[in-house]
């Protein structure tokens, strides 16, 4: 019996900023996310409180879906977060930091609310501006001619997810394999719009990280079903793809009724049908017989014993490269007889086998950019890190594509843009801050905050109580170990975050986050021979500060937050 | 026995983090603290000498009798995130090797120890990653330096140095050796010693080396390649850790097998059966496969055997509501019927179908994977007929490749090309089950010498047991299956463990020194008190291991431990004082033979389950905070969590 409640009164908090709660809320996650970020990062255990199945991570896409707010601030950013990383994949770390220290310092500062939106647009707009200037001292041109580069920006996506415990040795290689898996899926010599192919991404657990490959076509696991007789290796094979259920069961009816008379057998009759598909199959002389979903055992059997291929279950992920790479026209009904443009082609079938997993290796019988990489860790933990860091890495690949840079990763970045927007916005104060509608000061300290978030979330890179450091000449990032003692300092630093400066007498640093005279952070000889060893991408970077400046704004023009109170007042 | 009981590990804080939730807890060595006091439920599973230990349920007050740290694992209710990823990472130790999760355990608290030492003395969690992985590499160096060919093993005491067996290259091809081409490797690699001739009865001129000149005459007599078995039989004992019984089952196990394939182990065609009501020397190994069946199913088999059988296999339940898996019933059919249904069961009209198939086809065995219906079994009972269930599915396949036949998913599928021949049934009386609740009779299925399949029949008085010696006999099998695939076995009894501790200290030193004399700093020295700390962590199992046999304190393991290590500077030698200190207690139950006898360990189980112990450090010594999903405010506020 339903009864009716009488609705309370909605809650309304005023200026949620203010309040301690949402604060802490706030900090806390900060805290989550500052300490993940980066090589060093801390990993995190996420599980369901009745003792379900744990996830180790440090990857913000999983670890920001897990959580879930009765603080509708945590939830806007959250989301703002988990939207850039669903388009971009990388920097949704850094997205997170930096908004959420944006919060935090414009609390501090103490400026207008409306001021320090301004000031924040203000500040995003010259750091955009720059970094899309040809003379950008930050990026680096992609140059596809040598696969240096492209490596050491997978590279950096990589080693930055230290759930995948891997060795250097390892990382290198992981990362070679997602350059060649990216070059593979870039079609050659097509003309007219250009596709981009697919990968497939196989896991094999047990087995060393080193044993991973990448292969052109496609792999189908087979485990404990096949029976290849690889006598037969034609240059062709005809195959048939089913998208439709061919268990021999009456499929889905919705919310309608069948009725059946008595004495006739559904079951045998759908099997008829499908045995006479297989007879046409085998008639049409078809090598490979795949469906998506199950296939009644019988029609196995009967295809099997005519020498006939069969690969049942194979997944609707799978259903998309398989298209491309025979031509295939998926079947999705077996209530009509077979048509020929229904075939597709495959060329050479060999069997792999990878531990205990055995896999059909199909190659497309034209060109076709598909290929699929087998990826093998230790344990299930490592391993699904590992897969989800190979796919964030190939997607960052390909945003090459589109806008052919990098930028400096290990936080130099950051630091350079600090060092930039500071001297760039010291030098016009007053037309500025007219413009803006603020005062000078504020225009100084808004500008102060934004660039010490930048710093901070450099910064955040460290976690082993080391401090980081700014040079004055180029304004890159460095860090030195906790145990090194102040004034040897300058000896101990080798190379800056990306690994393009190198330490040396004639330079001079100073604290992150300490005060330091503006200058205009220098350019590095271009002719210079050494080439970065991290590299981030320029689009996922560039969107992310976006994002985060945004985020940030809208956080701070939050001035109620309404709540049905409901479901407190009863629970 | 040991009443212990265990609950959650007592020592260990809720960290916390949590959804709705989440906490960061700045005391972070928290998660490895809570690792070393899980591991500490592994310390009386190491060596020879396994207690039981009794894990009982307070609120159902039911218990289980537990011998193994798996079992262990497997009986406790584990809500925090660290005990679920340790009970992750030992499942699938389990799954592959079927042995060492003990060890894996008991390292992982040893250096989950250590490392919360490094911890404390301010060493980041970096550079003790960097000089665990680097202690790894030394350790992975010295197992593979000093594992052992087994194609060198089985010699007697005095030829055996260790010098010499591996030096000389004997296990170098992957492919499956014949016998001749093995013979001529034993030739090259050892024509210092020199040559007898073996094997007088000589159908096959083979030169043996040393290794064999010596054969033990009752393997010899009983086995048709001697040096095989008396190999096997060698390496067993070393590997049985304690566990000798089981041992002698699978080492009579293997030569059953080596009729047919030699060199290899293949456990997949190894059954088990458990007969309770028997003392437990009754146990045996019987070549075929061996199955209790009820009295009425016995009398069929009575009436079939010695004669040759036709045989179905059936891969899926015998039954008419069975179908594959991925079929789904519709829930919208409605059956119409013109007249009304004279009782015609459909359940019996799908039996008289499938009975009639299997007289026509003329079957009078149907083994099947499933589950088959109490009225299928009756109907083909009184056709003389009998139905197995509950087969394995690799046994299924044994015969299947044995008998031709074709496994398929439906009775009604069968036709002739499917239906497999030539199998027997035998009745073993000496086997039947005396369980007061039902009788059973066991019945032997086998196809005439040539599947290779054989049963391992255990028994025992003690219900309670049969878990644990059914575990101790897969365990058995499964470290001499590794032993015979890599070709190569440590040596045990702590001997490996000492070696790596000697090249850990060693390596420790060198980077103590370094860090002196040159610039190097503080990143070296970290690194020999990692290393250091590490090689203790070896230590305390080797004299865990030692104190488990019952014979020695604590203090006075230690003492042996460090002693060794100082006289010696970590030759192989040390290997036989210690497993003479380690067996001391085992001299007079058995011959005297044991007080030399070799203790091995398996290459790949241990290298395999020291990475899996560092990996799950690694993950935990990395982690800062437990991210808990679905808690609520109100536990989460008693708790002390921090909801986001």
């Amino acid at each position: 019996m339903s009864r009716l409640v009488k609705k309370s009164p909605s809650l309304c908090v005023d200026l949620p900023l203010d309040n301690t709660d949402v604060c802490n809320k706030l900090r806390l996650l900060r805290q989550l996310m500052t300490s993940c970020y980066g090589p060093t990062g801390k990993l995190k255990l996420v599980h369901n409180n009745i003792g379900g199945h744990v996830v180790t991570t440090s990857t913000s896409s999983v670890l920001l879906a897990a959580i879930s707010s009765s603080q509708p601030l945590v939830n806007l950013i959250k989301t703002s977060v988990l939207n850039h990383v669903s388009r971009f994949s990388d920097c949704g770390l850094f997205a997170a930091c930096l908004c959420l220290d944006l919060i935090e310092q414009a609390k501090q500062s103490g400026l207008r609310g409306n001021v320090c939106i301004g000031l924040n647009r203000h500040f995003l707009a010259v750091c955009v501006s720059y970094l899309q200037r040809e003379d950008c001292c930050c990026k680096v041109k992609l140059d596809f001619c040598s696969s240096h580069n492209l490596i050491a920006l997978a590279r950096s996506v990589i080693s930055s997810k230290p759930a995948c415990l891997l060795t250097e040795q390892e990382t290198l290689h992981i990362s070679k394999l997602a350059v060649q898996a990216f070059l593979l899926t870039l079609p050659c010599d097509k003309p007219g719009t250009v596709s981009l192919g697919q990968t497939v991404t196989i896991c094999v657990e047990g087995h060393s990280v080193l044993n991973s490959a990448v292969f052109p076509g496609l792999l189908v696991d087979v485990t404990g079903v096949l029976c290849v007789n690889k006598s037969d290796n034609l240059s062709s094979h005809r195959m048939l793809l089913f998208s439709a259920s061919l268990a021999g069961d009456i499929p889905e009816l919705g919310e309608g009724i069948i009725e059946v008379s008595s004495g006739v057998d559904t079951d045998a009759r759908i099997l008829d049908q499908l045995l006479d598909l297989g007879k046409q199959a085998v008639e049409d002389d078809v090598k490979l017989f795949v469906c998506q979903k199950v296939i009644h055992p019988v029609l196995q059997h009967y295809l099997r014993s005519r020498g006939v291929i069969v690969i049942e279950r194979l997944g609707i992920t799978l259903m998309e490269p398989l298209i491309l790479l025979t031509g295939a026209h998926p079947v999705a009904t077996l209530h009509t007889s077979l048509q020929p443009k229904a075939y597709g082609k495959v060329r050479d079938l060999s069997i792999r086998q990878f531990g205990s997993k055995t896999l059909l290796h199909l190659l497309a019988h034209g060109e076709s950019a598909i290929c699929t990489m087998v990826l093998c860790h230790r344990n299930e933990t490592m391993l699904s890190e590992l897969k989800l860091v190979c796919q964030k890495t190939e997607h960052v690949l390909r945003l090459t594509l589109r806008e052919p840079y990098a930028l400096f990763g290990g936080g130099c970045t950051e630091t350079h843009l600090a060092a930039y927007v500071r001297h760039k916005c010291t030098d016009r104060v007053t037309e500025s801050a007219a413009v803006l509608g603020c005062s000078e000061s504020e225009y100084l300290l808004g500008m102060d905050r934004f660039c010490s978030s930048l710093e901070s979330v450099a910064k955040s890179l460290e976690h082993n109580g080391g401090n980081s450091l700014i040079d004055l000449t180029h304004a890159h990032n460095w860090t030195v170990h906790a145990d090194v003692m102040n004034r040897c300092v300058e000896g101990s630093l080798g190379f800056c975050g990306c690994g393009l400066v190198e330490g040396g007498s004639s330079k001079k640093w100073t604290y992150l986050n300490t005060k330091y005279a503006e200058f205009s952070p220098a350019a590095l000889t271009t002719d210079s021979p050494v080439q970065p060893r991290v590299l981030d991408s320029f689009t996922a970077k560039l969107n992310a500060l976006q994002v985060a400046v945004e985020t940030a704004n809208l956080a701070l023009d939050v001035r109620y937050i309404i709540k049905d109170v409901l479901d407190l007042a009863r629970f | 026995m040991k009443h212990v009981n265990i609950s959650p590990p007592s020592t260990v804080q809720t960290p916390a983090v949590m959804l709705r939730s989440t906490v960061i807890n700045p005391r972070q060595p928290v998660g490895l603290q809570e690792l070393a006091a899980l591991a500490a439920v592994a310390h009386s599973s190491l060596g020879p000498d396994k207690r039981y230990k009794f894990i009982q349920d307070d609120t159902s007050g039911e218990s289980a009798l537990v011998c193994s740290c798996f079992r262990i694992f497997e009986n406790l209710e584990l809500s925090s995130a660290v005990a679920q990823l340790v009970h992750e990472t030992v499942q699938a130790q389990q799954k592959v090797y079927n042995t060492g999760s003990g060890c894996l355990l008991f390292l992982a608290g040893a250096w989950s120890r250590a490392a919360l030492e490094c911890v404390h003395r301010g060493i980041s969690v970096s550079r003790i990653i960097s000089g665990m992985s680097d202690g790894f590499d030394i350790c992975v160096d010295v197992l593979r330096k000093c594992s052992i060919s087994t194609d060198g093993l089985g010699a007697v005491k005095p030829y055996s140095c260790t010098t010499t067996s591996h030096g000389l290259g004997l296990q170098v091809s992957k492919e499956p050796i014949t016998e001749d081409s093995r013979a001529s490797l034993h030739l090259r690699g050892t024509t210092s010693v020199g040559h007898k001739t073996l094997n007088p009865s000589g159908h096959r001129k083979i030169k043996l080396s040393r290794h064999f000149c010596q054969p033990d005459s009752k393997n010899v007599s009983t086995a048709p390649q001697p040096h095989q078995v008396f190999n096997v039989a060698h390496i067993a004992e070393g590997l049985s850790h304690g566990c000798v019984r089981a041992m002698n089952l699978v080492v009579e196990a293997v030569k059953l097998h080596q009729d047919v394939s030699c060199s290899t182990f293949d456990v997949t065609k190894v059954v088990t059966c458990v007969v309770p009501g028997l003392p437990e020397e009754r146990a045996c190994v019987l070549p075929g496969c061996i199955v209790l069946l009820s009295d009425e199913q016995a009398s069929v088999a009575h009436h079939l055997k010695d004669q040759p059988l036709k045989v179905a296999l059936i891969n899926g339940d015998l039954s008419h509501t069975f179908r594959h898996l991925g079929f789904s019933r519709p829930a919208g059919v409605q059956h119409v019927s013109e007249q009304l249904a004279l009782g015609s069961d459909e359940e019996e009209v799908w039996t008289v179908k499938v009975v009639a198939l299997l007289l026509n086809l003329e079957v009078n065995l149907i083994l099947v994977s499933g589950l088959a219906s109490e009225k299928v079994i009756q109907h083909c009972c009184r056709r003389r007929v009998l139905v197995v269930d509950k087969v394995k599915a690799s046994i299924l396949k044994a015969f299947a490749d044995a008998t031709a036949g074709v496994p398929v998913t439906y009775a009604t599928q069968l036709t002739k090309h499917c239906v497999g021949t030539g199998v027997k049934v035998e009745i073993r009386r000496d086997l039947g089950g005396g369980s007061e609740r039902k009788s059973s009779t066991a019945v032997n299925i086998s196809t005439g010498g040539n599947s290779g399949l054989f049963t391992v029949i255990l028994t025992s008085c003690v219900r309670g047991k049969l878990q644990a010696l059914e575990d101790q006999f897969w365990a058995c099998a499964y470290r001499l299956h590794h032993a015979l695939k890599d070709r190569a076995v440590l040596p045990g009894a702590g001997a490996t463990e000492m070696l790596c501790v000697h090249h850990l200290r060693q390596r420790a030193v060198t980077a103590y020194s370094t860090q002196e004399s040159s610039a190097g700093g503080a990143a070296d020295l970290d690194r020999g008190v990692v290393l250091h700390l590490m090689a203790d962590g070896l230590i305390d199992y080797i004299s865990t291991v030692m104190v488990n046999t019952g014979r020695v304190s604590k203090v006075r393991a230690r003492t042996v431990v460090s002693q060794q290590l100082q006289e010696h500077d970590g030759h192989v030698d040390i290997a036989a004082k210690l497993s003479q200190l380690m067996l001391e207690g085992e001299n007079e139950d058995s011959d005297s033979k044991s007080s030399e006898m070799d203790v091995y360990d398996n290459v790949s189980v241990k290298q395999e389950a020291w990475r899996k112990a560092l990996d799950l450090l690694f993950l935990v010594l990395q982690t800062d905070a437990e991210v808990i999903t679905g808690v609520d405010q109100a536990t989460g506020a008693q708790e002390n969590l921090m909801m986001l």
